[in-house]
């Protein structure tokens, strides 16, 4: 049974010897270079870009601008999905600082970077605005004139009468908690390689979603979609940076104009800092309680900074909205949860996305509650938590909920009930605290696979899930080796190559286990009812009577009469079998103006505790002890699911504690990763553990996030636990603890 | 970034080609620091004059008087130097605190003075210990002492002719206790958001000589004599080493960045002098 063993990553050899293929490796015969010119204000009028003297610079092949689109016969300048709002190169209009405005292809980038001084540009500027609430006030300069008050998306969740719900409370609470812009910070930054021949376009590219870049590359260029080719080889990160299209319109385009070379895009660590980043956010949660700890009301308002473009702000302000909300049992609720646009670079998805910051807040605030009420932290989380067969906020009734062992895994792997261990001397305090998270995944969404088995028994996966260092196609390989009786050693993965690998809907949203991890299955079914088929004639029976396992099809009432897969093959000529596999939910509607429906085929569920020491005269947090658990439903691989849990809990560590975007003006004053600073591996928690938990007869559940949203309200609570500070914004620096302790001795005093 | 990269064998001849490029020119050493620079294109010289072919620039020499350190020698070379871990183990402490592993085998001290980035480690502790930089032009050598060699937010002495060829150490007392504090604000691998380092001499009980710097918090890192002769021919009880602490607190002008506010850093500085004293008199040495 290849499922449920530690086998390792199929490309561990490769990953170990640094011969894995990132596509930033990628070099092809006469390349050029691709160099981005860009905005240095954030929002102005353009009144010329002149590049003329750029363009007769030797070395220089091509230089795209805005005008290159104009004419019914070009291609779209803009792009976006639902909301086409976005331009591969700005036009008149700038409106973030680091906005592309012409694009070079040049024989080398010593060149590229000497045409860039030689491009013009005059413009006029407009003021310009960052602070999302700010950005909704009337008067507030608007970026987009077909959204005058800078709402990209409201989405809405009305359940129940708010105003009995807040007029039964005992208790009304209500806090206001803020995220910071993050960046992904995946360690291979944004590439794309593009190539035109014979009107045909292939694009090379660090992507999570390659049939997405596909569909949009055809809208862009109005190409049949079998002539858009999209290959992603495995990524150096992606953190869910890479889930939608960001530069790959940008390469198509100048590989477009240049002809017959290709061009390769790729991104600087700075330019990765105006690529995309982690929505800002604000959230205002207040909610109604008794006495014994029994919610009457909540009511949430969400401001998300969505950045200069909608991009996929419009899909993820409608999940943010439901991740805000917390898993717990609560009548009446009312959620707002608004995306906005301001003049800063793209925010979008970040594992766990939209999540993190709402867990941060319903999570903090639970805390601020059980203190109030004086219950438990744990007693007051596990007496609302969501069971399975209750209705949440949206109306849907629940299954296969396990958010009270999550927790509970948790809390008492790192003993939660027992003693702390005394304080050492007074300077250092400690504290314990825990939290627990929900979300939704993609609904109505599709995956689809490829199962090759040859004659000589080797067995070819085709999928379209991408491999990001997760792991992904080894689970895969497991699933599939399981589901046909084969050793996972015979087992190859391929893809994605839209050219040769089934449509995928993307590898985000912890969701290509799952799905395409049921696809495979179904594929799987498949192709050992061919097998059972071929096999027939030979064994004299019908395949109804024939089982396939364990590399042979055997007579089910006699196991003895039984014939090799290769056998089966061989004996009919046959040089492969193909089978497909499918998997979809259809699952998932919401109501626009009350966000009533069902949201989601499964949630994810996951939760932390841990214990810190913090330093009273510095504010300085140290996480001493991490356990986190999630609902994994069926394990494909301990190993590498233990790494996505703890890999959570270290990623967590750097949002909570470390990482911000500066901004200065709409320019990110910190754009490289010495100043924006990421957890070293010696910030790690001395005791990191974890648990993914199993259920009899479940199947795969994802895992890739789970564990991340919990890990800042975990900690922070935990710091109030020890210091009595409570901090509502992110990240939870030294200097913001040593203030809010200050702040309640000074209010004690 | 086009320049041209030139890599002489001798120091005449690098000397040579700084005094001919003058301004244009910028001198290459470990390259941890101007390759960035170059990067975020914050310079841009026309001549970048690699040192690293130069023999004899890496080196640790121990005299009677004190040590001298070559330009050349890396921050991980000082961090495992039997003599500086010996009689200077302050210095091997700050060497040994820099960034990561990766970045001390590359890193020069010679590179880490000129750079003169307020938010470095070894250039306290240098300073406690009374440092002197030679530096060598055509026009002849000099020999600076290091508070008048740190002028300000990256600004030294240094003119652009100038190299520098040695770094002396001048011996401390016998007996002395050190230390050297870094404290990181964010991760475990960051620059400091204060720093001090401090040496102090004791007879019994009683304090006969204390050198504190304090680095990272300010444009320079800094040393009060009037404040460290408050300790002079006392014993450092809590009461003294408070006000010690409220002296380079109250008296340091200090800066604001990402790694924390200038109030943040003046509470920095108060607390990280008094650990560091705490040490010092309970024996450390
Ligand atoms: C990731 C990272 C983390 C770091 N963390 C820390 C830290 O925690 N603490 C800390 O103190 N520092 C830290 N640093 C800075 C590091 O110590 C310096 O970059 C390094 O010491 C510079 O030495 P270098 O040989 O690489 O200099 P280079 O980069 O080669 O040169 C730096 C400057 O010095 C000049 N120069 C070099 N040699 C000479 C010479 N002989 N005479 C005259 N001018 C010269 C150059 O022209 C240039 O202006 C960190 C750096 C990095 C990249």
């Amino acid at each position: 049974m290849a499922v449920g063993k530690s086998v390792p990553m199929l490309d561990s050899v490769a990953r170990v010897t640094g011969t894995v293929p990132y596509p930033s490796n990628l070099k092809l015969p006469d390349m050029l270079v691709g160099k981005i010119f860009r905005s240095r204000v954030p929002h102005a009028h353009v009144m010329k870009l002149d590049v003329s003297a750029a363009e007769r610079l030797p070395g220089v092949v091509a230089i795209v601008t805005a005008a290159d689109f104009a004419g019914d016969d070009k291609p779209n300048l803009h792009f976006g999905s639902p909301i086409q709002d976005q331009p591969i190169v700005a036009g008149d209009r700038i409106r973030y600082i680091g906005e592309p405005l012409a694009l070079i292809a040049a024989e080398s980038a010593a060149v590229a970077d000497q045409a860039m001084d030689l491009i013009e540009l005059e413009y006029e500027e407009l003021s310009a605005v960052f602070d999302a609430e700010q950005a909704m006030l009337p008067g507030a300069p608007i970026l987009h004139e077909a959204s005058p008050d800078n709402i990209v998306r409201h989405s809405k969740l009305r359940r129940g009468d708010i105003d009995a719900g807040f007029a039964a409370a005992d208790e009304i609470v209500e806090e206001v908690f803020s995220s910071p812009m993050a960046q992904q910070a995946s360690l291979e930054t944004h590439v794309a390689t593009a190539r035109w021949k014979e009107g045909k376009l292939t694009v090379w590219t660090g992507s999570q979603s390659p049939y997405t870049v596909r569909r949009v590359l055809g809208a862009i260029f109005d190409l049949d979609l079998e002539n858009v080719r999209v290959i992603v080889p495995p990524l150096g990160g992606g953190f869910g940076g890479k889930g939608n299209v960001r530069i790959q319109p940008m390469a198509a385009a100048l590989a477009w104009k240049v002809g017959n070379r290709p061009v390769k895009l790729m991104m600087t660590r700075a330019e990765e800092f105006v690529t995309v980043t982690k929505h800002a956010a604000k959230i205002m949660i207040k909610s109604g309680v008794k006495f014994d700890g029994t919610f009457t009301a909540r009511e949430v308002s969400i401001y998300w900074n969505g950045g200069a473009y909608a991009s996929s702000s419009a899909h993820l302000v409608p999940a943010g909205m439901l991740r805000a909300i917390g898993p717990y049992r609560i009548p009446a609720v009312h959620v707002d949860s608004y995306g906005i646009y301001t003049n800063l670079p793209i925010a979008a998805a970040y594992r766990g996305a939209m999540s993190s910051q709402g867990v941060f807040a319903h999570e903090s605030h639970m805390d601020t509650i059980a203190h109030l009420l004086g219950i438990d932290p744990l007693e007051l989380r596990t007496k609302n938590l969501l069971r399975t067969d209750d209705l949440f906020a949206t109306g849907e009734r629940l299954h296969d909920i396990h958010f009270v062992e999550c927790l509970e895994a948790a809390a008492y792997g790192l003993g939660w009930h027992e003693p702390l261990q005394s304080d050492n001397g007074t300077i250092k305090k400690r504290g314990r605290g825990l939290a627990v998270m929900m979300k939704n995944t993609i609904a109505n969404s599709y995956s689809e696979c490829r199962i090759e088995l040859d004659a000589e028994g080797r067995v070819t996966l085709f999928v379209s899930t991408v491999e990001m260092g997760q792991g992904g196609h080894t689970a895969l390989a497991q699933i599939a080796a399981e589901a046909l009786g084969v050793p996972i050693e015979v087992l190859a993965v391929t893809g994605p190559d839209t050219a040769e690998t089934p449509p995928d809907a993307q590898t985000a949203s912890s969701r290509s286990t799952h799905m395409m991890g049921n696809a495979v299955l179904d594929g799987a079914a498949s192709l050992r009812q061919q097998l059972a088929e071929a096999a027939a004639p030979i064994l004299e029976w019908s395949p109804d009577d024939l089982s396939v396992a364990d590399g042979y099809v055997f007579v089910t009432t006699q196991p003895q009469a039984r014939i090799p897969y290769t056998e089966v093959l061989g004996r009919n000529n046959i040089d492969a079998l193909t089978a497909t596999g499918k998997y979809s939910t259809n699952e998932g509607k919401l109501d626009p103006d009350t966000g009533q429906g069902i949201s989601t085929p499964d949630w994810h569920q996951g939760a932390g505790a841990c214990e810190v020491e913090v330093d009273t005269q510095t504010g300085k947090v140290t996480v001493l002890r991490y356990h986190s658990a999630s609902f994994a439903g069926r394990v494909v691989n301990p190993t590498l699911a233990g790494l996505q849990n703890d890999g959570n809990v270290i990623f967590g560590m750097g949002a909570s504690l470390l990482e911000e975007v500066a901004i200065d003006g709409g320019q990110i004053t910190n754009p490289n990763l010495s100043d924006y600073m990421l957890p070293s591996f010696l910030d790690t928690p001395v005791e990191l553990k974890n648990v993914s938990l199993e259920e009899e007869g479940s199947s795969f559940q994802g895992i890739g996030e789970m564990t991340l949203p919990p890990v800042a309200p975990a900690i922070a609570n935990a710091i109030y636990d020890a210091v009595g500070a409570r901090i509502r914004d992110l990240p939870l620096t030294a200097e913001k603890v040593l203030r809010g302790i200050q702040g309640r001795t000074d209010h004690e005093r | 970034m086009s320049f041209e990269l030139l890599q002489p064998d001798s120091l005449p001849g690098a000397l040579k080609a700084l005094a001919q490029h003058g301004d244009e020119a910028k001198v290459l050493a470990g390259g941890t620091a101007i390759v960035l620079m170059l990067q975020q294109k914050l310079i841009a010289p026309t001549v970048l004059v690699s040192v690293g072919r130069i023999p004899d620039l890496a080196y640790i020499r121990s005299e009677p008087d004190g040590i001298h350190v070559g330009p050349l020698t890396t921050l991980r070379d000082m961090e495992r130097s039997l003599v500086i871990q010996t009689h200077f183990p302050l210095l091997a402490q700050a060497s040994g605190e820099v960034g990561n592993i990766r970045v001390r085998n590359q890193a020069t001290l010679g590179g880490n003075l000129a750079e003169a980035d307020y938010a470095s480690d070894p250039p306290t502790a240098l300073l406690a210990l009374g440092t002197q930089v030679t530096a060598t032009s055509l026009r002849g050598e000099r020999t600076i002492p290091l508070e008048d060699f740190l002028i300000g937010f990256y600004t030294t002495d240094l003119e652009p002719d100038e190299l520098i060829t040695d770094v002396f150490i001048p011996a401390s007392a016998p007996g002395s206790r050190t230390t050297y504090l870094k404290y990181r604000s964010r991760s475990s691998e960051d620059r400091p958001c204060a720093c001090v380092a401090a040496i102090a001499a004791f007879e019994a009980e009683t304090c006969t000589d204390l050198r504190v710097a304090v680095g990272a918090a300010s444009e320079v890192p800094q040393r009060l004599p009037a404040v460290e002769n408050l300790a002079r021919g006392q014993a450092l009880t809590d009461e003294l080493i408070g006000e010690i602490a409220a002296g380079y607190a109250d008296n340091i002008d200090t800066l604001e960045d990402i790694r924390g506010s200038a109030w943040y850093r003046t509470q920095m500085i108060r607390i990280h002098v008094v650990r560091a004293l705490e040490e010092l008199r309970n024996g450390r040495r």
